[in-house]
């Protein structure tokens, strides 16, 4: 074996690994379906899809995680099998989940050294373990302090753990699950530097991810998955951003919708000087006035934790007032109770749409009358009614084009943008007159974002005020009638539609007036 | 398999249960002459104590009857649960006993509540002196300050340091009484020893009242005495310590022959037989009634094994004499 | 008098009572500690402490052997946690419900075989108190410390055993992460499933040794229901001592030693009602534990079973 062949860690490399005829099933969902896959050691080969096309079910395989019913793994060309995480590790594949593997509680060299074989037999060898880890974080560039206590890193130093973890149990092929979802833009860019690194000493990577303008940024090849299945694959130089959405949603997208004419009406939501605390007992609103009319959307923007979830939490009811007026259709509703607050035609599309929005071990038919249980044809007398009760979700589903087995499925198992339509379909089909939509396609794949930036527009069209609060400038910008922008718990400016740019907005999420 | 898992849990449940209830609780058809009685108990039948007490009673009784067929006894001991016991004690009410006996006084407000639904059927329970006015619900109780006066002289006779400790369980009812009546016994003997009392607040923490009794014996006593069925933790420390013991209830020589002098006895088919004469005459309750020395409802049994015996029995039997007759009279606090 | 909580004797009294009546508590809750460290709640525990109590009393008592008699314990335990892991781990049954359960089991059938093998009271010639040549004939310390015997000093010596074991070793390692992010440690490799019948088994086996611990070394008798509570007790000192061998030890310790300060205040007559001088050991650890702020949670997985996500 030539030295070249080496990774700096000291292991050799992955030359190819191949993945042949996958197939995977589940109850009620075809996963994978013949899929194949490669990487080759000094390339970033990056695996796109929706949400729910099956890339995630297609690394656990790889790692072990999951048993295909069909399909084989050749590792340099010979045929493996890889039954557990053990066998994986063992044949030098790594894999950083997208919810981190790692133990809070324990500290770096701990959760580095759980599960090897010690130098010390029975006894631990953290000392050891923690000038190894020194060692490679040294070689890869990555800065972490082998006694800190996971609790007390940052989410883009958790991650680094994680890439140590792989490296030292020598990992020559790393699989990153959506590593990015998690980081802010500077620790994207962190990874990005690491990625590179790693792939010129000759590692192979695989990154999974839905978000476009990354897989163009950082992979060699892409491959794009749908419904479980391949839908080909192609070097990253010769493909735009526009094509690979189409292979994504398996149609053109049309990333700025048609917003149409719509006239503005009177004003539904009015907020006058509202203060309010945060969680951390700091000021949380700082006398917020805004106003939202009929046929309109205002959009909010600014950097997360300056004020957004606290302006929709007490906007409904959710949040104590402790200064100023909420007025909904010309009456006070300042510190109302929720339920009172949304029995007038009020909507909420929450933030946290797993935590708040939904119960997760409902059925997706008892997630669509959550709001109006208590209302005809729900109930009557405090008995369910149960045929009104399905018919309703039978409707929805088809309406929203909620892709779920059956109305009787725990929200749980459906997928992020199944959750989201759902969430959906309940708030906006009462037709309400007030909606307050918080990052409402967060985590979304572009099809589900599509979807719900067009239902926003419909019920503008049909006359409802609506507040979209977001951080994601290109959807502000391409749904907005005007534009507030919140800092540190103050409205900055409210800027009409026409007259705004990312540059002057950039700017007020900053806390700079132009 | 979630499933399996309640069934297991069910299932071992299920075997609380049956062992509760004991071997004897199988109810056959009865002859129209057998009398038929169910206890209910809060512990073991064998305990030494306070329940082996009435079973020993009612076996007496058994055999004075005629045998199990013309008495038959069911039972359910370990019923330290009071909600266990009511359900119990409506069970054999349902089921015809002549006689539901609810032996412990925590069961009173159960019985109060289940009596009156079924009046042909006789109930007794104790010890007390109510029978809150029902027409069957009997009360019965012991004068156990009576057999705590005779071990209280006996061992101010026979202590040499005197210290004497006490180990009960709660400072109520029958343990009450016994304590009481046994510092009276041993002030009247001797006005200046000294009495330390230690109620542990339990019944059944034997632990406890070993460690009782060790902290008894470092605080200088060489005489013990005690009563309710944690005690047989104190009596093993007695014996190691070599240390005297005065039993109660029942016969605890058994346990720790060398060093128990004398033991009070229940003799519960005193009571029982009135009670059983009443019903079959037609008066299914509202007496009470007691076991004392006088109706042999008591009786001090002296340890024919102990080193003390020779001395212990003769004074004992003075004692008990002068009780009966009236020449001693026990004044409790 | 007050004043006579005071004198030598007393205070040797009280310390040397503590350390005893520590003893069943130690053994059991140091066997909870590993389990709840793993993620699982074992409310068995009373259960494998009567049927651990009655076989170490029942197996001395026929063949006259401590050791048999200790053994039997044992086993008896390990048996117990063998049913409670296949309930709690591959059933992923609900472990507070199957718990009691564990327990009812143990209180029934060691009740039921005490009636049909023994049927009344008996007493065996226990473990004997071990003199430490010299140091047991130090004044007072002597008594407190160096003149127990075997099971007591096995429970103070298990402390220590148990921090070195959970701390320091790769074992140890596994159970703490085991307890705190299984997917985690199951992505690495160590087997969930396999590291929580190690010590649900653990645990059923030092609950045994508690049971045996008063059956055969502090009191030598066995009777119906004779640990009284101290299996719940022995679970509620884990959370005292925040899922640590040394806290508890202190809980085990406090708990224990004004119970034994509340037995000598009855005996010296102050006057004290004795209701409340039972309540003392409660109250105070109750005191005790909500005047003394602790950040420790629990291990997050505990009570929850391991299923990998689907």
């Amino acid at each position: 074996m030539t030295e070249s062949n080496k990774l700096p860690s000291g292991r050799s490399r992955i030359d190819s690994l191949e993945m042949r005829g996958i197939t995977k099933r589940f109850p009620g969902v075809l996963a994978n379906y013949k899929v194949d896959f490669d990487v080759k050691s000094g390339e970033v080969h990056a695996l796109l899809g929706v949400n729910g096309a099956g890339k995630s079910t297609l690394m656990k395989i790889l790692y072990g995680l999951y048993h295909p019913d069909e399909g084989e793994i050749l590792l340099n060309g010979k045929p493996v099998t890889i039954s557990s995480p053990k066998d994986s590790i063992h044949l030098g594949i790594g894999m950083i989940h997208q919810h981190f593997m790692l133990v809070q509680t324990l500290t770096v060299a701990e959760n580095v050294a759980l599960g090897l074989p010690s130098s010390r037999g029975a006894l631990t060898d953290l000392d050891r373990v923690s000038k190894r880890i020194l060692e490679l974080a040294d070689i890869y560039n990555l800065k972490i302090d082998p006694s800190a206590y996971i609790w007390q890193l940052s989410v883009g130093q958790q991650q680094r753990v994680e890439i140590i973890k792989a490296l030292y149990r020598g990992a020559a092929l790393l699989i990153l699950d959506e590593p990015t979802a998690v980081l802010t833009p500077q620790e994207v860019d962190e990874l990005f530097v690491i990625m590179r690194q790693m792939v010129k000493d000759g590692h192979a990577l695989i990154f999974i991810s839905h978000k476009l303008h990354e897989v163009v940024e950082i992979s060699h090849r892409v491959t794009v998955l749908r419904d479980g299945r391949k839908i080909g694959t192609r070097l990253t130089s010769e493909t735009t951003k526009q094509d690979l959405a189409n292979w994504m949603v398996g149609r053109e997208v049309g990333f700025v919708p048609d917003r149409g004419k719509v006239e503005i009406g009177e004003i539904r939501l009015k907020l006058e000087r509202v203060v309010c605390g945060s969680d951390r007992g700091t000021p949380g609103l700082r006398g917020v006035s805004l106003d939202v009319h009929s046929g309109e959307i205002l959009g909010v923007a600014g950097v997360s934790g300056n004020g957004q979830r606290e302006l929709a939490e007490t906007i409904t009811g959710l949040r104590k007032v402790t200064g100023g007026k909420v007025f909904l259709e010309g009456k006070e509703i300042t510190n109302l109770a929720p339920g009172e607050i949304t029995d007038r035609m009020l909507s909420y599309i929450p933030e946290e749409r797993m935590r708040d929005g939904m119960i997760k071990d409902f059925t997706v038919a008892e997630n669509m009358i959550l709001r109006e249980h208590h209302k005809l044809p729900y109930s009557r007398y405090g008995f369910l009614n149960l045929r009104g009760i399905s018919k309703h979700a039978d409707d929805l589903i088809k309406q929203f084009r909620v892709k779920t087995p059956s109305q009787e499925t725990h929200a749980k198992n459906l997928s992020g943008g199944n959750i989201q339509k759902v969430v959906l379909a309940r708030e906006i089909s009462r037709n309400p007159h007030v909606i307050i939509a918080a990052q409402p396609t967060r985590g979304l794949d572009i099809g589900a974002t599509e979807y719900v930036r067009e239902q926003l527009l419909v019920e503008r069209r049909k006359g409802a005020a609506i507040m979209l609060i977001s951080e994601d400038l290109d959807e502000i910008l391409a749904l907005s009638d005007r534009i507030a922008v919140i800092y540190e718990g103050q409205i900055m400016d409210i800027v009409p539609r026409a007259t705004a740019t990312p540059e002057k907005l950039g700017l007020l999420m900053a806390g700079v007036h132009p | 398999m979630k499933k399996f898992a309640w069934l297991l849990t069910l299932v071992l449940a299920l075997s609380l249960v049956l062992s509760a209830c004991g071997a004897g609780a199988t109810p056959t058809p009865a002859p129209v002459e057998k009398f038929r009685v169910a206890v209910v108990m809060p512990s073991a039948i064998n305990d030494l104590a306070f329940s082996q007490s009435m079973y020993d009673a009612l076996v007496r009784v058994q055999k004075d009857m005629g045998g199990p067929d013309k008495f038959e006894i069911v039972y359910s001991e370990n019923m330290f649960v009071v909600d266990d016991a009511a359900a119990a004690i409506r069970d054999y009410a349902t089921k015809g006993y002549d006689l539901v006996i609810a032996h412990g006084s925590q069961y009173g407000s159960s019985l109060q509540e289940i009596a009156p639904d079924f009046p042909d059927t006789s109930f007794a329970w104790g010890t007390t002196v109510d029978t809150f006015g029902l027409p069957n619900v009997f009360a019965y109780e012991a004068a156990s300050q009576e057999g705590g006066y005779v071990n209280g002289v006996l061992a101010a006779a026979l202590t040499n340091t005197d210290v004497i400790g006490v180990i009960g369980p709660i400072e109520t009812g029958d343990a009450k009484l016994y304590v009481d009546g046994f510092k009276a016994g041993v002030l009247s003997a001797k006005p200046g020893a000294q009495v330390n009392v230690n109620y542990i607040g339990s019944f059944s923490d034997t632990a406890l009242a070993a460690e009782a009794a060790t902290t008894h014996i470092a605080a200088g006593a060489d005489i013990l005495t005690g009563t309710a069925q944690m005690v047989v933790g104190a009596i093993g420390k007695a014996e190691e310590a070599n240390v005297l013991w005065f039993g109660t209830q029942s016969n605890q020589s058994s346990l720790a022959p060398k060093i128990v002098v004398a033991s009070q006895v229940y003799h519960w088919e005193v009571v029982l037989k009135q009670m059983i004469d009443l019903i079959q005459g037609g008066t299914l309750g509202g007496q009470s009634f007691t076991a004392n020395l006088a109706n042999g409802g008591e009786v001090i049994e002296v340890n024919p094994d102990s080193n003390v015996f020779d001395y212990a029995k003769p004074l004992a039997e003075d004692t008990v004499k002068g009780i009966i007759d009236g020449s001693i009279k026990i004044t409790l606090p | 008098m007050i004043s006579d909580l005071f004198s030598v004797t007393v205070l040797v009294g009280i310390l040397a009572s503590g350390i005893r009546l520590a003893t069943p508590y130690l053994y059991a809750a140091i066997g909870e500690t590993f389990s709840q460290r793993s993620g699982v709640l074992n409310l068995g525990v009373e259960g494998q402490m009567l049927l651990g109590a009655f076989a170490a009393f029942y197996v001395t008592l026929t063949t006259g052997n401590l050791w048999l008699g200790l053994m039997t314990a044992m086993l008896v335990g390990a048996l117990m946690g063998l049913a409670m892991a296949y309930v709690t781990v591959n059933l992923q049954a609900q472990q507070g419900i199957s718990g009691i359960g564990f327990y009812l089991f143990g209180l029934g059938m060691s009740d039921l075989l005490f009636q049909k093998l023994m049927g009344t009271v008996e007493t065996v010639k226990g473990f004997p108190k071990i003199h430490i040549p010299g140091l047991s004939d130090i004044p007072g310390i002597g008594e407190i410390f160096f003149s127990q015997n075997i099971l007591v000093y096995g429970a103070y010596l298990l402390v220590p055993i148990a921090w070195f074991v959970l701390n320091k070793t790769t074992l140890g390692l596994k159970i703490r992460s085991v307890g705190e992010n299984p997917d985690a440690a199951d992505s690495l490799g160590v087997n969930v499933g396999r590291i929580r019948y190690f010590t649900i088994i653990l645990g059923g086996i030092l609950s045994g040794v508690a049971g045996a611990s008063l059956s055969i070394a502090l009191l030598n008798v066995f009777q119906q229901n004779m640990t009284s509570g101290q299996g719940f007790i022995a679970v509620a000192l884990v959370y005292f001592g925040a899922w640590r061998p040394t806290g508890v030890l202190g809980g085990a310790l406090l708990f224990s030693l004004i119970n034994a300060l509340q037995l000598w205040v009855q005996v010296l007559n102050i006057p004290v009602p004795s209701e409340i001088a039972v309540m003392m050991p409660y109250v105070l650890t109750i005191l005790v534990l909500v005047t003394s702020v602790s950040k420790v949670r629990a291990p997050s997985a505990l009570s929850k079973p391991f299923e990998r996500e689907n």
